[in-house]
């Protein structure tokens, strides 16, 4: 219940952190918004909209006083400037004049001054500006020598400066200056010299210009020139000077417009002298220098550098003015007055009321603003992290964690991406078609206005919201492992291998081999044919040759598991998980050989173990009658019983009841032997030893039956390894057998030789035990150790039959070998055991 | 006499039991699980326990633990199960000695002879005499060329004697025919042959109740004798 009120919680507190998130984001933005407008002033000018900062250092002085203000000034003064040099160009006294003569050349050397000697030619300015808003036009045409003598004029006219004029040979000597009025450049040149040896050049192709329009002496542009190469050069200059007037043109148009008095709280008065001519521009009516007066409201400069005067209520500085007119240098003379000034009445809505307009809405509180939106941005970020590490998780009632996935994770990837793609879109398109419209619409005015600001931060809201939707549901897919698993991709590629996989393992050995064998070649060829791809050929090479060594390496893992349930390990398994096609089928046939011969091996040790543990407890039970058996003969015997019949009789109990017994215990052993139910312990024993103290533990029996026993020890000192109380009980059941059956008066011969087996490199020790049968011996040698088979199959004498049965069985487990080789009466066992080591 | 408790639930092998050991002039008690084991014991004095492993209602390893919480009388265990890890359970829970089923009544008759002596006779030999040796009941006086088991003289030949001597006063060490035959004849065993292995045999038949499962003198098959430490 409290773990569910926590999970509750924890969910209702992700959902506040998640609203909390969009909220900072929508303030940080919303924040920057206000103070890049609070900070910023917008102004349509000449040249279109531009920014002007708003300076923190303004907030306490007068609009005029401020940066924007003379920041606006500044640029309305340079402006000024330019549009008088421009007129100067384009005016005859404060007039376009349209049939003002231009020297094409002198005009374009304006800026460094003249040659010395040039070719010109001059026509009116309104032709000029025509002729370049029509266009140039060329023509192509072959000339030979003789057509090109007839073409241009005979001889080239110069110009050339006067080198007694005060122009010649200075930065002075350039064109405005000649253009200025009525003081034409010709008159300071000597009058025009004409050359005759003009080089016409060979016969070709030459690009000819068509005279639109005449020069102002009504001549064509090839009558200056008397040769190529100046006729080009003309060509060339009447172009550039044309491009640059009509551009001029342009400017003057949109400069005239806008500083016309009725547009602009701007008021300007140059003046300007050359020589004795003096010139006007203003856009105002006549002005009297000597009224300026400082004791004004409105914003002037007067600059004169001439008079070495400057005068200005604002903040621009005399050197700023200087370093414009310098510009203009070719333009201005240093007899120039310029007087500019702007009306602080504002009676007309320019670019000083939309600054004044700016300024008022300046932001109080800047860096509080800023501060606001890099905290709220911290806090986005934190908030961010901690959904992104969090995002999904659920304790369950015992407290462990997991992710939980909403519906939208639940969708495959494709689609969520699919949804991601088509929201982006439309969140995307939504924004250029607002930027595009509202860049339009929006006056400056609604950049100050509060409803901007709310649509700002809505639209943040919305579109983190939405980006963030997205974004922490990829984070649970990645958390969950499902942006793969949850993948159409995944499932048409996890379909696409089975399909194969499937082909391949169902599909006959053509399939198998020569269709991957063919698809194989094919795509190399492919490959290889289109050039670039033998880079992903060699790619794909490579992984199929690391398939083949896979499909190799498993078959190797084939062979060892056959090799592992060939020595005997049946119960060792080929893994098969990650095998297919014939590996497969192969493993699982080994594997299931392995297991039956392992069921088969366990059944038959369980069948030996459970008839040895039935023996056993039989034994048990035939033991406790037996005992009362014997007990009770024993006591018969110890009366005194006068009949000899009845003693015989006791006797006959006596030996049989005694039988039993052995006939018992040796039937457990054996069957303990048998099953494997008997542990070994072995050490190491020494042959000699053992055959001594056996024969010396005989040496009483078989004195009862007159053997003698004849040792013969050719392998003195022989250690073998085996248990020894085992051992001991395969000699005394060979040594029992000797003293049951052996002829009585024989000899007994024990022999102990070393020997080496073919094949084997370890040598062996080999035990000879001989004697004579007391009886004949018609039967399998092989068959005195099978169990309860004895030489004689009467059964009649004692013995219960198992000993050489027990003396095979322990020589075999004890890594020996036994033998017993049956010679008319010879009766010979044969031991042979691993040499351990030789003393 | 010794007051014995004969307990077995084969009536006719308690009988038999009592037959013998009466005629050797114990007096016997007798009963048919352990749990009249026990009671029995409890109500008599007693001074050896013959019992039987597989019985109802308690069996005979279970009440000789419990019996060894308060006593320790001389308990043979006599068992139809012959294996060696039923022997040496029977012996490690506390049973001084372990007859098998189907047994020798008079060896049973002497183990338990012996087993009282060394009861009775326990803590009575310990005189520091520097020729006495002593090896659980055996014991050796060089001093008078004596040796007894469980305090009966046993008669041996000087070869025997000094075979004997050599493996008590090395007690638990093994000694190999060779070794054995040149500490005793003091000359070099070139081809010693089953010399040594007959005297043994004698030995065992003279000091041990029954030769082929020895108590003192044990045979290491393919290495040599020694005497067992208690």
């Amino acid at each position: 219940m409290g773990n569910k009120k926590k999970s509750k919680n924890s969910r209702g507190l992700r959902g506040f952190l998640h609203f909390l998130q969009h909220m900072l984001i929508a303030v940080a933005v919303v924040a920057i918004l206000i103070v890049t407008i609070g900070s910023t002033v917008v102004i349509s000018g000449l040249n279109g909209k531009e920014t002007y900062d708003l300076h923190a250092s303004d907030q306490e002085k007068q609009y005029e006083e401020s940066e924007l203000f003379n920041t606006i000034y500044g640029r309305c003064v340079a402006d000024i400037i330019r549009f008088g040099v421009v007129r100067s160009q384009l005016e005859t006294d404060g007039e376009f004049d349209g049939k003002k003569i231009i020297d094409v050349t002198a005009y374009n050397y304006r800026d460094e001054g003249l040659p010395e000697q040039y070719v010109t030619a001059r026509y009116y300015l309104e032709d000029l500006l025509k002729w370049s808003k029509y266009g140039a036009e060329y023509t192509e045409s072959y000339m030979t020598m003789e057509q090109a003598d007839e073409f241009l004029g005979d001889k080239t006219m110069l110009t050339i400066v006067d080198p007694d004029s005060k122009y010649y040979n200075t930065s002075d000597a350039n064109y405005l200056k000649s253009d200025i009025g009525s003081y034409t450049f010709v008159d300071d040149v000597s009058s025009n010299m004409l050359y005759t040896d003009g080089n016409i050049g060979e016969e070709g192709y030459r690009t000819i210009l068509i005279n639109r329009y005449k020069t102002a002496e009504g001549k064509n542009i090839e009558e200056y020139t008397a040769d190529w190469s100046s006729y080009d050069t003309l060509c060339e200059n009447v172009l550039t000077a044309m491009e640059s007037l009509s551009y001029n043109y342009e400017e003057y148009l949109r400069y005239h417009e806008y500083y016309a008095a009725d547009n602009t709280n701007i008021r300007y008065y140059i003046e300007k002298t050359v020589g004795d001519h003096t010139e006007y521009f203003t856009n105002m009516g006549d002005f009297d220098f000597e009224s300026i007066s400082e004791e004004t409201d409105d914003k002037y400069l007067y600059y004169s550098p001439a008079e070495m005067i400057y005068k200005s209520n604002s903040d621009i500085a005399e050197g700023t003015v200087r370093d414009i007119v310098q510009q203009y240098d070719y333009a201005f003379p240093e007899d120039i007055k310029i007087w500019i000034a702007v009306d602080t009445d504002y009676q007309v809505s320019d670019a000083f009321t939309q600054g004044l307009a700016g300024f008022r809405n300046y932001l109080p509180y800047f860096w509080q603003w800023i501060a606001l939106a890099i905290v709220a941005a911290v806090l986005y970020l934190g908030i961010v992290i901690y959904l992104m590490v969090n995002t999904g998780k659920e304790s369950d009632a015992e407290g462990n964690i997991s992710i939980r996935l909403s519906g939208f994770d639940k969708l495959p990837t494709e689609i969520a991406i699919l949804i991601g793609c088509i929201a982006a879109c439309i969140v995307g398109g939504l924004l250029v078609v607002l930027a595009e419209v509202y860049s339009e619409l929006l006056t400056y005015e609604d950049f100050y206005s509060a409803w901007l600001k709310l649509a700002v931060g809505i639209g943040v809201f919305a579109i983190d919201y939405i980006f963030f939707f997205f974004f922490y549901s990829l984070v649970r897919r990645i958390k969950t492992k499902t942006l793969w698993q949850n993948s159409y991709l995944k499932r048409l590629v996890h379909k696409i291998s089975v399909f194969a996989l499937e082909v391949y393992d169902n599909g006959n050995i053509v399939i198998r081999t020569w269709v991957p064998y063919i698809i194989f070649l094919l795509f190399n060829l492919l490959m290889v044919l289109t050039g670039v791809g033998i880079i992903i050929a060699v790619i794909v090479d490579a992984f199929i040759g690391i398939a083949l060594y896979h499909d190799v390496k498993e078959r190797q893992n084939i062979v060892k598991g056959i090799e592992k349930i060939t020595e005997g390990n049946f119960s060792y398994q080929i893994e098969q998980n990650n095998l297919h096609g014939d590996n497969l089928v192969l493993a699982k046939s080994v594997n299931s050989i392995g297991n039956s011969i392992k069921n088969a091996v366990e059944v038959s040790m369980k069948d030996e173990r459970m008839k040895a543990d039935l023996i056993t407890n039989v034994s048990h039970d035939i033991k406790t009658p037996l005992t009362s058996i014997i007990n009770y003969v024993d006591l018969i015997k110890r009366e005194e019983v006068d009949n000899e019949r009845v003693r015989n009789y006791i006797k006959v109990l006596d030996e049989k009841s005694q039988r039993l017994k052995q006939l018992t215990d040796d039937l457990v052993e054996a069957s303990k032997i048998s099953s494997g139910n008997i542990v070994l312990h072995f050490e190491k024993i020494n042959l000699t030893e053992l055959m001594n103290q056996t024969i010396g533990e005989f040496s009483e029996k078989f004195e009862q039956k007159n053997l003698t026993t004849v040792m013969n020890v050719n392998a003195s000192n022989v250690m073998i390894e085996a248990d020894s109380r085992r051992i001991w009980r395969v000699m005394e059941n060979l040594f029992n057998n000797i003293y049951k059956y052996a002829l009585e008066g024989t000899r007994v011969y024990v022999a102990i030789d070393c020997i080496e087996v073919e094949g084997e490199s370890q040598k062996r020790v080999e035990i000879s035990i001989k004697n004579i049968s007391a009886m004949e011996l018609n039967c399998n040698p092989q068959e005195l150790t099978e169990r309860f088979i004895r030489g004689d199959e009467s059964r009649t004498t004692e013995g219960s039959g198992l000993g050489l049965s027990i003396a095979k069985n322990l020589t075999e487990a004890q890594n020996g070998t036994f033998e017993i080789q049956l010679d008319g009466d010879l009766f010979k066992v044969i031991l042979t055991f691993p040499i351990l080591q030789m003393k | 006499m010794a007051n014995i408790l004969v307990c077995d639930d084969d009536k006719e092998i308690v009988d038999a039991i009592e037959i013998y050991l009466l005629q050797e002039g114990y007096q016997v008690f007798k009963a048919y699980d352990g749990e009249q084991a026990i009671k029995a014991l409890k109500e008599n004095t007693i001074h050896l326990l013959i019992i039987d492993v597989m019985m109802p209602k308690l069996d005979g390893i279970h009440a000789t633990l419990k019996i060894r919480e308060y006593s320790s009388i001389p308990i043979i265990i006599l068992s139809a199960k012959s294996e060696d890890s039923d022997k040496i359970l029977g012996l490690n829970i506390g049973a001084d000695d372990y007859v098998t089923k189907p047994f020798n009544p008079l060896e049973l008759v002497a183990r338990v002879k012996s087993n009282l002596r060394r009861y009775t006779m326990l803590g009575n030999l310990n005189v520091e005499n520097n020729a006495l040796f002593q090896v659980g009941g055996l014991c050796i006086n060089d001093d008078t060329k004596e040796v007894t088991v469980d305090g009966e003289a046993v008669k041996l030949t000087p070869i025997e004697y000094n075979i004997l001597l050599l493996l008590v006063k090395n007690c638990g060490r093994v000694f190999s025919i060779d070794q054995i035959y040149e500490s005793i004849w003091n000359e070099e065993a070139i081809g010693a042959d089953n010399t040594v292995a007959v005297h043994i045999r004698h030995i065992r038949e003279k000091i041990e109740i029954n030769p082929k499962e020895p108590r003192y003198l044990k045979v290491v098959w393919g290495v040599g004798y020694k005497i067992e430490k208690q």
